[in-house]
């Protein structure tokens, strides 16, 4: 009986002491403080731009660093503008040439890499640093798959990297002919060949952002968790896979709030801050919560500005007719909605025995599937049918693609096509086999719904599940027959879907489809070095027409994003691109202080 | 003991080895390369060779001092884990997880062996009434009911309907205050199953001789109970017990997740999906040395318990 006591009490003992030695205990929020409350749905692995390949790294890394390009927080049709560049880039006539002039008295933020902590100067030579950084083999910067064969001499300074034993032996002064700095605040880039798609893929993106030579020195590996950066804010605290909290960086420059929108802003308040300081915010906290519900009543309740719709939950918060419910309004709620630029698909291996020869077949697999139902069952209808690979909300866009009718659910037809696609074979089809890339019940139950849809036509089909991981192997190793997948671009342009398709980029590059049509691929190389203009626009209609017509793929849906704030959360206007946006909103925070007295009364 | 100790310590060397090995067969042999994975899509093949280099995994499997074995075996000696696949270094994944993990495991844990080893007490003692059927009725339901529906019910109702507690862990409150509803839950959770086992265990003894005399002789049921039956019923409840315990490092997979506590109970989860090697490696190691120890200190936690047993 004494041992029993004792060893409960040291069991007692162990307990208190692990409460005790666990105190997570942050700043406490100040009444007159303003703070965004956000949630992220999954971990962020890391800050290091370099090494960003994540979203939800990428938004609070956008926070922290610039880029000399963003996009016009109101304007749309989405348009750049500069952000550390003075203006936008002289091109030469050859389109070869860009120079860019960096603006000045932009400080990276106060940091013990610099010396005496005190903030340093931006310069050009951090941006030829970044570029060289990315292309050092060393730094294994997934963003390196951008730049390749892109920037003059920049390929001949990663071969010299191989040679390097380290990341810190690399000679970052060694001379690359594209990338030149006539003075601190000049910046010349020479390209190899034309590249419409730069200031979008490299001079925007938040990987390709400044980074600080000496933090890098400083920091060594662990950079990825002390970012020093030039942006409106700054790390304060990071729990690895739980919080992520920014201040405000007291050397950032005044920026105002933008003056004008497209229309509508004024109506809808996005211009009430006009020619304001930004940011507004004290704080911008981060909470990691990768399950819905408690996200969901921790928005319901107040803690968080803004959140999106749990599947489940979505008959409470939308009506049939696609607005609020009542119990919605009545806490002041908002709606927003808008197109993603993201087209989901069944993809069919062109490599493989089966559907590779087998063009009936393939088409008869896309008849099979009624999309609006598989809309209907997995995103509460709120999604759009890919008619094609390309999104809606892209210039490129085909209005009239709905018409060629290759997204067209019927049956009939594709028990036709089996027909024909027997002949094809010269004998009864064997099982057809689908990757999923994962084994959760989603993914369960979306294998489950295209199992019963072939089913249906008296096609047999095996459903493998599996990890993510696996996944990537076997579309890299070519070893699957069809598979589940999609894509979402990253920047205004229809090129990135296109590029999936490009004969090139078969065995084991982007083309997972293992797809290739030497017409496809011709215009696919003309239209890569066209500006933006009806002429590529045309080549893009047209590049997609073929693909829907050689039916490398079925396309299912285009995300449609839903997304709910409360009142009290100002200028907030979805984006699609842009991720450093957190220096526009606002808190009314009168509005936040009373909603507990409102949710007392309603409830 | 001395040398019983010593034998069950040398005992260990096979098993962790053994671990060690069977992990590295698992993901690295079985699993294969996860180079092309790390380099994200569209990378190049130099880039492919360049993290194959980095991550060593263009070393001989077995052969050879610079094998992926013989590094994985050292590593594990050294507890050098190295870095995840986030670069960040593993002992310090490990070291920030351990904490939260625990303060809601052993909470639970005690509260969870406290209760219900005195309930299935009190239990045994009213053995074939109404409130025994009725115990072993509640007992059964609450293990039909699935984890995840305490879950999602305590946290509705207790957390954001009646506001008790708060709904997701808040730097802004203190570890304990995080940790409430969670504990509370795992613990209506693991009611259950205690329950009925430790009243097993007290039923076989509540039959025996020595009660029956005890009784007899006019000694009150709680000295019976309390100092009687649940000293000799001490063995099943301490096996029990130290087995749980190398469990409780490993945190509590649902109740970290939905409570957004920052433990590692999600740590292996994620690392298994992600492939992450490093991180599997060492908490696999880790949690075999814990099983190892904790076995043997049940061994000798016998020995103390009852004189009739000895360790030879």
């Amino acid at each position: 009986m004494d041992f029993a006591l004792k060893f409960l009490s040291i069991l007692f003992v162990a307990a208190l002491a692990s409460i005790a030695g666990c105190d997570g205990s942050a700043p406490v929020e100040e009444p007159n403080e303003m703070v965004l409350h956000h949630v992220l749905y999954t971990k962020i692995a890391g800050l290091d731009p370099a090494n960003i390949s994540d979203i939800y790294s990428r938004i609070v890394a956008s926070q922290i660093f610039e880029t000399l390009y963003d996009y016009h927080f109101l304007k749309r049709p989405y348009e750049l503008v500069p952000l550390l560049a003075k203006g936008m880039p002289q091109i030469s006539e050859d389109r070869l040439v860009y120079t860019i002039i960096i603006k000045k008295g932009v400080y990276f933020q106060s940091d013990a890499c610099f010396p005496g902590g005190k903030a340093r100067e931006l310069k050009a030579q951090d941006f030829v640093y970044s570029f060289k950084r990315i292309a050092n083999i060393k730094t294994l910067s997934p963003s390196w798959a951008c730049l390749d064969e892109r920037i003059l001499g920049l390929d001949e300074f990663r071969q010299y990297t191989k040679s390097c034993a380290g990341a810190e032996d690399v000679d970052y002064s060694r001379r690359v002919e594209g990338l030149q700095t006539p003075d601190d605040h000049t910046l010349v880039i020479k390209l190899t060949k034309p590249w419409p798609q730069f200031i979008y893929s490299a001079l925007a993106d938040t990987a390709f952002a400044p980074v600080a030579e000496e933090a890098v020195a400083y920091y060594g590996q662990d950079i990825i968790s002390h970012p020093v950066g030039t942006g409106p804010f700054r790390l304060n605290v990071w729990r690895r896979g739980s919080y992520v909290e920014l201040v405000r960086n007291p050397t950032f420059r005044v920026e105002p709030y933008p003056c004008e929108g497209e229309s509508g802003d004024a109506e809808a308040g996005y211009l009430d801050d006009a020619g304001k300081p930004i940011p507004f915010a004290d704080r911008v906290v981060w909470t990691v919560i990768e399950e819905y519900q408690p996200a969901w009543l921790l928005f319901l309740g107040g803690k968080v500005d803004a959140g999106v719709i749990p599947k489940d939950s979505f008959d409470e918060v939308v009506t049939a007719g696609g607005e609020l419910t009542s119990a919605m309004k009545d806490r002041n709620i908002h709606l927003k909605t808008f197109s993603d630029p993201s087209t989901y698909w069944l993809g069919f291996n062109m490599a493989d025995d089966i559907l590779g020869k087998n063009k009936p077949l393939r088409r008869a697999i896309s008849c099979a599937i009624d999309r609006e139902r598989f809309i209907e069952l997995f995103f509460n209808n709120r999604h759009l049918v890919a008619h094609g690979v390309i999104p809606p909300m892209m210039s490129s866009y085909n209005p009239e693609i709905e018409e060629k009718g290759h997204a067209r659910y019927d049956p009939q037809k594709a028990e036709e096509l089996l027909a024909e696609a027997v002949k094809v074979r010269g004998g009864k089809l064997p099982v057809l086999k689908i990757a999923m890339p994962g084994a959760g019940t989603w993914f369960r139950q979306y294998g489950q719904f295209l199992k019963r849809s072939l089913n249906a036509v008296g096609l047999e089909v095996e459903v493998q599940y599996m990890d993510r991981p696996t996944f990537q192997e076997k579309l890299r190793a070519g070893s699957v027959e069809m598979f589940a997948s999609g894509a979402s671009a990253a920047i205004p342009d229809a090129q990135e879907f296109l590029s999936l398709f490009y004969g090139k980029y078969r065995a084991g590059g982007p083309n997972a489809f293992n797809y290739s049509n030497p017409e496809f691929d011709r215009l696919y190389e003309k239209a890569q070095v066209l500006p933006d203009g009806p002429e590529r626009r045309e080549l893009y209609q047209e590049m997609e027409l073929i693909v829907l017509e050689d039916c490398p793929a079925a396309f299912l849906n285009h995300r449609v994003a839903y997304v709910l704030r409360h009142d009290w959360y100002k200028n907030y206007k979805p984006h699609a691109f842009a991720f450093g946006l957190s220096k526009y909103r606002r808190i009314d925070l009168a509005k936040r202080a009373a909603y507990r007295e409102l949710v007392k009364k309603i409830e | 003991m001395t040398t019983y100790i010593i034998r069950r310590l040398l005992y260990c060397v096979p098993i962790v080895f053994g671990v060690l090995l069977l992990t590295f067969v698992l993901f690295v042999v079985i699993g294969g390369d996860i180079s092309i994975e790390i380099a994200g899509k569209g990378a190049s093949q130099e880039t492919i060779d360049e993290i194959r280099e980095e991550y060593g995994l263009n070393e001989p499997l077995f052969l050879g001092w610079d094998s992926q074995f013989i590094n994985h075996f050292k590593n594990a000696l050294t507890f050098d884990f190295g870095r995840a696949r986030d670069r960040e270094l593993v002992i310090d994944k490990i070291k920030r997880g351990v904490g939260p993990s625990l303060a809601l495991t052993v909470p639970m844990f005690f509260a969870v062996v406290v209760i219900a080893v005195s309930l299935s007490l009190v239990i045994a003692f009213v053995h074939g009434s109404m409130w025994d059927i009725f115990a072993v009725v509640v007992c059964i339901a609450g293990m039909s009911v699935p984890f995840l529906s305490f879950i999602l019910f305590g946290q509705y109702f207790l957390a954001y309907k009646w506001g008790l507690f708060p709904i997701f862990f808040s730097s802004d409150l203190t570890m304990a205050q995080n940790v409430a509803l969670p504990v509370l839950i795992g613990v209506a959770a693991g009611l259950g199953g205690n329950v009925r086992f430790y009243r097993t265990v007290m039923l076989d003894e509540m039959g025996r001789d020595y009660v029956r005399t005890a009784f007899a002789k006019g000694l009150s049921a709680r000295r019976v109970l309390f100092k009687h039956v649940l000293k000799n019923a001490l063995i099943p409840i301490i096996t029990r017990m130290a087995m749980a315990i190398p469990f409780l490092f490993l945190g509590s997979l649902l109740l970290e997740r939905f409570f957004g506590i920052p433990g590692l109970g999600y740590l292996m989860v994620e690392a298994i999906g992600a492939r992450d090697y490093s991180v599997i490696s060492a908490m696999t190691y880790i949690s075999a040395i814990f099983f190892v120890v904790f076995n043997l200190i049940t061994d000798i936690c016998y020995s103390l318990v009852d004189p009739r047993v000895s360790l030879e």
